[in-house]
């Protein structure tokens, strides 16, 4: 569950996974060769300058018909470089219409609360950290953030969106290729800025619903043994108070969400990656890992530590 | 070169600053607003007696001159027919007797008077005093003590009140804030039994008056703001066994929808609704406590009674229509089977709770006369219901609403004014009506005489900010600040004369603070009800002109009665002691550098600790001999 | 001295030298180490900034409002019932009280139970003006806090602080 996987795609700000990331791809490509084009043709002209011969007369001749043809050429570059940039923003403007995914996200200190949206009340579902998409489909992310500023970045996929306390912005998405992004937050937001990151998944459609009936059931029994004793523990003592399994009296709404907890693929917004034993670190001491982050150091005793984190271990 | 200063010119200068000066020290006096006068505005005449609504005759009372529950009867008029006092010589009425509860904290029961005894009950600790009234002073006959669990105040909402007792075949029944619900012996005061419903670990504690029909006692939890899931219970009068209980959410079977439910809107219509219209597990938290007033009709054998808020405040986080919340159910007493169910605020926005008086009615139409119930819902508008199908016929606002544009008759949904929507991280601006609504729990009268409902109710709008609800058992579930203050025109209490079939108002008095008392109506042509600051007041029922006042010891937020006295006299009695969400700041001695306190009470009340004290006092008043 | 048993009554007062050991008697043991603990948290920004945060998370404000009052009495005055010191606070917030204060023990850590006694003495201003919290997010009647000299109410020291508090 850990081992990085073929389908891990390299963060790349290029982001040509997504059809908004290919269009501004596409557009700096457009940039980058009139520029290009321009940019050697001054160095051209400089050297030219620097090594022709000199004429026995120093005077200057008016240079009016070659700098007209040079300021032709650049208004002409100028518009042809307007001209892409509206033709891209209109069709990045296409992009973003028509009916999508609804996906809500809530950006806290330092992890992300992501609710899926559905126009059925008992269809909507709340996880934390990760994000799974359908390829092909587009999406709609509102963005909110529920204390500092925080930025949405999936490199690969689109741009960057601001999520902004007492404000609601949003990204439209369309993700092309399936594979495992890494996105993280894009706005200094205090301590564990760097430690925010989210675990975006695009995958086929048939996977994804599969995904999201799995999310919506809430958390089975465990089993007798230690993973009951954690389950006890878990929902009678401090994590409830912060946090939620659903089908379990934990209805904490401040933390994340812990019912798949152990179907994600890193801990604490990937922080470490997931495994019993990081699962035991994590609980045991958050703030080594990950200093100033809000989850307390909870008093366990041995025993009670197995208890819930083998019980943690069940949340797939 | 200088040019002299001619001498007007500096005195017109010296005026001129003279006159700033002053106003701006008198922009800067001290903003302490006066009490304002009570205003009587006329707005519509009388209906013609062809024209009045009548109570409905099943639900009529037994026996007049008594008062076995708080409102009078099954019907919810809160009328006596008793005329010996009446406006001719009200101005003469005076206090004949007083009893201390020694309890200084809200009073918001009815007092009982049944044969020649009076019964009342105290906030917490909800002691249960008689009082005997045929010995000169109406002695103590006797006291029962139930000693509530004391933690149970730490999970009160609303200060530590108790609506009253109901008496039926010998007994008196009431709640205590713990859960538990007591049978006595109403001659001897001795205990019966006693049943525990309520779990003040989660949060649920009783707080209303139970209402006592064919040997059922129907009892509704409260708890709304801890995140319990509400319910109404029917337990045997006599043994105090657990008959039906019906959960506001779940599944069909907790809430007992089954074959006999035939909702009149379609979007009542559904399985298990109170499941799917939440967010996953949601319903478990859903709140929908049944805290109020239950009417019931014995023609039909329906009980009529709302339910409260959905869990939590903040509707951001509990997506969907959240059934059963925040509307009213008809049931069959005997097996507590929903036979229809109105929801007068889907996906509620405001905590208006549905839990108002239902008062029954016959209201003429066409020439025939129609049942239905017409009830002040804390969204601001005056409902009127067909009976038997719950359909909505009539709804107009009653008070100044801006959070609802109207009432679609044809789906009965309310239509919200999308621009007073809570807004998450942001503080919604004069929503009007505030979350104690149009109207509280305070409840109503209908004189038959004048085909008049007698509402006292409220003028408040609130700022409204909604964040993140966290759920702790035992511990609040909100995620909602507001601060409320007066409506337009700056009054912020009416008592409105509404007429029911004209579906509009007659007359109203506008009162400086709001109206927390219940009104009394009697035969005499008086309308009875009391202000936060002490003022017990008479008003004429037709014109609505003040005949009468007493300051009593402590502001009111009690439900007054009248009673004939075993001499054959008439009495009117209320309990004084100011409290409950409305005057908590004074009961619980808050502090008014904090808006937000009581859940934003305190700031539409912050004069009220300088106009009078706490207390607990019960007042009974005559004519003189 | 000559007496025949010198070198044993020499021996026997060494050892009863030896007894003269006084046990310590520690007579507050556990107020002093509470009291030090308290002053750990007390003027400390961040950990009055946590408490503010834990103030909303663990529903404080649902019973006290934002220092007014409204279930439970309100905080942003002087008047304490069970005492006003961080020490005394903190246990209010573990142990419960018997008039409806929930325990929170398995509900808060103690570092949580410190921090939010931090925060409750903040609200009637009692720590250090440079350590108080200055950005408030409720509705208030009030220009921002960081506007605002806050003059404590009534500071509470140990002298001040009896059995009978009020």
């Amino acid at each position: 569950m850990t081992t990085p996987s073929i389908l891990d795609k390299i963060q790349s700000a290029a982001g040509n996974d997504g059809r908004h990331g290919q269009l501004i791809s596409e557009l700096f490509s457009v940039f980058l060769v009139v520029t290009l084009v321009f940019y050697f043709l001054v160095f051209a002209f400089l050297l030219w300058a620097i090594f022709r011969r000199r004429r026995g007369d120093s005077r200057e001749q008016p240079l009016r018909a070659i700098l007209a043809g040079w300021v032709g050429l650049i208004a002409l570059g100028l518009a042809g470089l307007t001209t892409a940039s509206w033709v891209f923003d209109r069709r990045l403007a296409r992009a973003d219409s028509g009916p999508a995914l609804e996906i809500e996200v809530i950006a806290r200190q330092w992890w992300w609360d992501v609710r899926y949206a559905d126009n059925d009340a008992h269809r909507v579902f709340r996880t934390a950290n990760e994000l799974h998409l359908p390829v092909g489909v587009p999406a709609r992310i509102t963005l909110r953030s529920s204390d500092v500023i925080h930025s949405f970045w999936i490199p690969n996929l689109a741009g960057k969106q601001d999520m902004i306390p007492g404000r609601e912005n949003d990204l439209s998405l369309l993700p092309l290729r399936e594979g495992v992004y890494r996105a993280q937050c894009a706005e200094f937001c205090g301590l564990q800025h760097a430690r925010m990151a989210l675990d975006v998944t695009v995958e086929s459609p048939a996977a994804f619903a599969a995904w999201r009936a799995a999310q919506l059931r809430p958390a089975a029994a465990p089993a007798a043994g230690p993973a009951q004793a954690g389950q006890a523990i878990v929902t009678g003592r401090q994590c409830a108070s912060c946090h939620a399994i659903a089908g379990t009296p934990a209805s904490g709404q401040v933390a994340p969400d812990l019912t798949h907890f152990a179907s994600r693929r890193t801990i604490a917004a990937g922080t470490l990656p997931m495994s019993r034993a990081n699962i035991a670190a994590w609980i045991t001491d958050p703030q080594t890992p990950k200093p100033g982050n809000n989850m307390p150091r909870v008093p366990l005793s041995p025993a009670e530590l197995d208890a819930v984190t083998a019980y943690l271990e069940t949340l797939r | 070169m200088v040019r002299r200063v001619g001498v007007w010119t500096v005195s017109a200068l010296v005026l001129a600053l003279a006159v700033a000066a002053l106003a701006v020290l008198w922009s800067l006096r001290t903003d302490r607003p006066q009490p304002r006068s009570a205003v009587l505005e006329r707005l519509a005449p009388l209906p013609p007696p062809e024209a009045r609504a009548l109570p409905a005759a099943s639900a009529a009372r037994a026996e007049e001159g008594q008062w076995t529950m708080p409102l009078g009867d099954y019907a919810a008029t809160r009328f006596s027919a008793l005329d010996q006092i009446d406006a001719g010589n009200v101005s003469e009425l005076r206090p004949v007797f007083t009893f201390d509860t020694g309890i200084a904290k809200g009073h918001e029961a009815a007092p009982l008077v049944v044969g020649s005894t009076m019964y009342v009950v105290t906030p917490f600790p909800n002691i249960v005093y008689a009082l005997d009234l045929t010995r000169p002073g109406n002695p103590l006959k006797w006291a029962f003590r139930p000693r509530p669990l004391q933690r149970a105040q730490g999970v009160a909402c609303c200060d530590v009140v108790n609506r009253g007792a109901a008496f039926a075949g010998g007994r008196i029944f009431f709640n205590t804030l713990d859960g538990q619900t007591i049978a006595l012996d109403a001659e001897t005061g001795r205990e019966i039994w006693r049943t525990r419903l309520g779990n003040i670990d989660i949060g649920e504690t009783l707080t209303m008056a139970p209402l006592v029909a064919e040997g059922r006692v129907l009892v509704g939890s409260s708890g709304g703001e801890f995140g319990v899931r509400g319910w109404l219970a029917a337990l045997d009068a006599s043994s105090g066994a657990l008959l039906w209980k019906a959960w506001s959410t779940g599944p069909d079977s907790d809430v007992l929808i089954g074959p006999d439910f035939r909702p009149f809107y379609a979007s009542e219509r559904g399985r298990d609704l109170g499941v799917t219209t939440w967010h996953p597990e949601g319903w478990k938290l859903g709140g929908g406590t049944a805290w109020g007033w239950i009417s019931y009709d014995p023609d039909t054998r329906l009980i009529y009674y709302g339910t409260g808020n959905p869990g939590p405040w903040n509707p951001d986080q509990r997506p969907g229509d959240n059934k059963w919340t925040a509307g009213l159910f008809a049931r069959d007493l005997r097996t507590g089977q929903a036979r229809w169910f109105y929801q007068s605020s889907p996906h509620d926005l405001f905590d208006h709770d549905d839990v108002n008086e239902s008062i029954l009615l016959d209201i003429p139409v066409g020439g025939r006369r129609r049942p239905v119930l017409v009830r002040p819902g804390r969204t601001g508008f005056m409902y009127v219901i067909d009976r038997f199908t719950g359909q909505v016929l009539a709804a107009d606002p009653y008070a100044h609403v801006n959070s609802i544009r109207r009432i679609d008759l044809r789906t009965g949904r309310p239509q919200y004014a999308p621009e007073k929507a809570p807004r998450s991280g942001r503080v919604v601006r004069d929503i009007c009506p505030a979350s104690p609504g149009g109207k509280d729990w305070n409840p109503s009268a209908f004189s038959p005489r004048t085909g008049l409902i007698y509402v006292p109710h409220l003028n408040l709008c609130m700022d409204h900010g909604i964040t993140e609800a966290n759920y702790i058992a035992g511990t609040p579930y909100l995620g909602a600040e507001s601060r409320m203050h007066a409506g337009p025109g700056g009054h912020r209490g009416v008592l409105t004369a509404w007429d029911p079939v004209a579906r509009r108002p007659v007359w109203r008095i506008r009162e400086d603070l709001p109206l927390w008392s219940g009104a009394l109506a009697t035969g005499g042509d008086l309308v009875f009800y009391g202000t936060m600051d002490g003022l017990f007041k008479a008003v004429d029922a037709r014109s609505g002109r003040l005949l009468w006042q007493y300051q009593l010891n402590s502001g009111t937020i009690g439900q007054p009665v009248s009673y004939r006295g075993p001499d054959g006299r008439q009495y009117v009695a209320i309990l004084a002691g100011v409290g409950g969400w409305s005057g908590a700041i004074v009961s619980g001695a808050l502090d008014k550098g904090d808006p937000t306190s009581a859940l934003g009470f305190v700031n539409a009340v912050r004069d009220l600790p300088a106009r009078t004290d706490a207390g607990g006092r019960l007042y009974v008043f005559a004519l003189p001999r | 001295m000559s007496s025949p048993f010198r070198a044993e009554a020499i021996m026997l007062a060494l050892l009863a030298l030896a007894g003269c050991h006084r046990e310590t008697r520690d007579y507050r043991s556990d107020a002093m180490k509470a009291a030090e603990r308290g002053a750990a948290f007390e003027d400390n920004a961040f950990h009055i900034a946590q408490g503010q945060r834990l103030y909303a998370w663990m529903n404080c404000a649902g019973c006290h409002a934002h220092g007014g009052g409204g279930m439970g009495p309100p905080l942003m005055d002087d008047e304490w019932r069970y005492g006003g010191r961080m020490e005394q606070i903190a246990a209010t917030i573990l142990d419960g009280r018997p008039n409806g204060m929930p325990s929170f023990r398995r509900r808060v850590t103690e570092d949580q139970a410190w921090q939010l006694a931090a925060f409750v003495r903040a609200l009637s201003a009692q720590p250090r003006q440079d350590a108080l919290p200055g950005r408030a997010d409720e509705p208030r009647n009030t220009e921002p806090m960081t506007l605002d000299e806050r003059k404590p109410i009534r500071p509470v020291t140990a002298k001040s602080d009896d059995a009978s508090e009020e």
